[in-house]
């Protein structure tokens, strides 16, 4: 079966590379905010601590921007980083669903498609209907 | 809570992280049986923070972990995906139901009935421990119907292992209350995922783990999004944890095909006995 192969192999070297940009992101995003004392107007003790009052509840996904990037913020980097490793489950299964469509295999593309669309709804519209109140 | 001096806190976490990611990705478990107990018991990690770490450790062991199993076949894609219908859906059905469930003061019935079940699978575990492979069971409707055949090359007992699952329903009604058990209470449930597998469908012990490895990923994924919202990822924290618990997994799937279904079946069952006790004390409110 070299059809089924070759899109094993494209998986795995699509999860490789997803997490080597991932750890590569957060990595330098540490160093720059260890190298900048900081990051924006945090400073490196108020990130480090373990009671930081910095987290994503007043860190938007915008705050990954042009801008941010561009001025080497490196909390920027690191949550770039861990968006692009909790895309790679994300783009396993979307991949998967190209996968079992190129088998013609029809029952598991539906299967796939159901999970996709689960996820899009845990991620785009669950959170605006239970964090409301 | 530890007065540690910043390097040696970090270097705590990072050795933690590596080995909560070795025996996760053995295992197909997250990071929230024992990350968020080393987190918050000895290093003082509030438990929000330690929770949103635990959710990155996860699709880390699990993405960490995948890219070698893929290239071996242990994991079956097919049997996983079919399974993540009911773990997405209970999923989603717990954190619709988290507020009335915490406002009515009922998680600890959940933390209790999961900590049971749980530790009346010891029995049945140990009771497998002394096969390398399961006892091969009469295929059923659901076997052909979902294809849930496969085969793995075993490089421990150097041989080709050919298997079938079985009882497609009643995998999904466990994954079903372990997708429910990780939108309520935010644990990964890859413990319940293993059991779905190896108990109720009969899978290779190796393919339930590394199938299990492949669905904590996907399960938590779907959890990502109100983690971050709800403000429960401390970047640096949780950046750390990946690195560490990255670099663990993917020293796990070098070992996991050169050791036996066996061991892995011991160090599951005392994972079952450690997690077990967790929950209930957790429920009964002794460790919160």
């Amino acid at each position: 079966m070299p059809r089924q192969i070759a899109f094993e192999d494209l998986i795995g070297w699509a999860l490789r590379v997803g997490v080597l940009i991932s750890a590569t992101l957060i990595i330098f995003g540490i160093i720059l905010i260890v190298v900048h004392h900081g990051a924006g107007y945090y400073q490196l003790s108020q990130l480090f601590s373990i009671h930081s009052i910095v987290n994503t509840s007043s860190l938007p996904v915008s705050y990954i921007n042009a801008s941010s990037l561009s001025h080497l913020n490196g909390l920027a980097y690191v949550l770039l980083g861990l968006i692009v490793l909790m895309a790679t489950p994300i783009m396993r299964v979307a991949i998967g669903i190209a996968q079992f469509s190129h088998e013609r295999d029809w029952l598991y593309t539906l299967i796939t498609a159901i999970v996709f669309m689960n996820l899009m709804l845990a991620i785009f519209v669950i959170p605006a209907l239970v964090l409301h109140h | 809570m530890l007065h540690l001096p910043l390097d040696i806190f970090i270097g705590l976490v990072l050795i933690a992280s590596i080995i909560s990611g070795f025996l996760g990705s053995l295992v197909g478990l997250g990071g929230g049986t024992f990350l968020v107990p080393i987190y918050t018991l000895f290093l003082g990690i509030p438990i929000a923070y330690a929770t949103g770490a635990s959710l990155i450790s996860t699709i880390a062991t699990s993405s960490g972990a995948a890219s070698a199993y893929v290239r071996d076949r242990i994991t079956n894609v097919k049997i996983g995906m079919g399974l993540e219908i009911a773990t997405t859906t209970g999923s989603i059905l717990g954190s619709l139901t988290a507020a009335y469930i915490y406002a009515h003061h009922l998680a600890y019935i959940v933390y209790i009935i999961f900590g049971l079940v749980l530790l009346s699978q010891i029995y049945v575990q140990l009771k497998k421990s002394s096969l390398e492979l399961p006892r091969p069971m009469k295929p059923d409707w659901t076997t052909r119907i979902f294809k849930l055949y496969g085969e793995y090359y075993d490089e421990a007992l150097n041989q080709t292992v050919k298997y079938h699952g079985v009882r497609w329903w009643l995998g999904e009604i466990i994954m079903l209350f372990a997708g429910y058990v990780s939108g309520l209470l935010g644990i990964g449930s890859g413990a319940l995922k293993v059991l779905g597998m190896d108990w109720a469908m009969n899978l290779p012990m190796k393919v339930s783990t590394t199938t299990s490895n492949f669905m904590i990923g996907v399960t938590a994924a779907s959890g990502s999004a109100i983690y971050w919202f709800s403000g429960l990822i401390q970047p640096i924290l949780a950046g750390f944890t990946a690195l560490g618990v990255l670099l663990g997994a993917m020293m796990g799937s070098r070992v996991l095909p050169k050791i036996t279904n066996r061991l892995i079946r011991y160090i599951f069952t005392a994972i079952l006995a450690f997690l077990g006790i967790e929950m209930v004390l957790r429920g009964f409110g002794v460790i919160h």
